[in-house]
């Protein structure tokens, strides 16, 4: 993991593309900007992680669960 | 047409025009090109199934045929990133992936983050809306309170 320190208005460029910010702190909560490009999806870490589990269970289905049987495309 | 040798179904054959291109796939799964493969047309539920990876298949369904109230609100920049004016949303089907379990009251639809198709595109998105659970039940006790609710 990169650690580097930053203060508030200072910038982190990840690639080329996609720029972290740090805009203000206070307490013990950061505010921070991200600027990616349109086609890059930015989650929260916790519901990514929700998301993700649940696809994860959902793909771990066994056709014989569902009553369906084998399928054939959708057009 | 290219050949899916899936996991689960043996080999099929999916035409072109079947191919749904996912630029940012599935949150957490990845996958770039699924097609929904269904028994029937209004069978209650289709699989997504990635043509990438044979083993990467999940069942989905109508979140309507289920669920009567159920909306999807967008973010701004959501909206942005998918690209779907209000015309194309009109146009794109909706799907809900299903988790199954051993009795039918286990069986859930997660609501919260909805497939929306549109135009051989498709981006799995995060709902908005008020009443949008991750594990919503499909069947069973628990689904009848929470549509009575």
């Amino acid at each position: 993991m990169l650690i580097v320190t930053r203060r508030p208005g200072e910038k982190v460029m990840v690639g080329d593309d996609v720029v972290v910010e740090v805009m203000e702190i206070s307490g013990n909560s950061v505010r921070i900007g991200i600027t990616a490009p349109r086609s890059v999806p930015v989650y929260r870490e916790e519901i990514w992680a929700t998301i993700q589990a649940e696809n994860a269970a959902a793909a771990a289905t066994d056709p014989k669960a569902l009553p369906d049987g084998v399928p054939a495309p959708k057009k | 047409m290219t050949t899916l040798h899936s996991s689960r179904f043996g080999d099929l054959e999916i035409p072109e025009e079947a191919v749904i291109d996912f630029p940012a796939g599935l949150i957490g799964l990845g996958g770039r090109r699924y097609a929904l493969l269904s028994r029937t047309e209004d069978a209650a539920f289709a699989w997504l199934h990635s043509l990438d990876d044979p083993e990467l298949a999940v069942p989905v369904t109508n979140p309507w045929r289920f669920f009567d109230g159920f909306e999807v609100e967008l973010s701004d920049d959501e909206a942005a990133r998918v690209g779907l004016s209000e015309d194309d949303a009109a146009r794109a089907s909706v799907y809900v992936t299903v988790r199954t379990g051993e009795h039918a009251e286990d069986f859930c639809a997660n609501l919260r983050a909805p497939i929306v198709i549109a135009d051989g595109r498709g981006h799995q998105i995060i709902n908005q809306a008020q009443d949008a659970p991750i594990r919503a039940p499909l069947f069973g006790e628990h689904a009848v309170a929470a549509a009575a609710a």
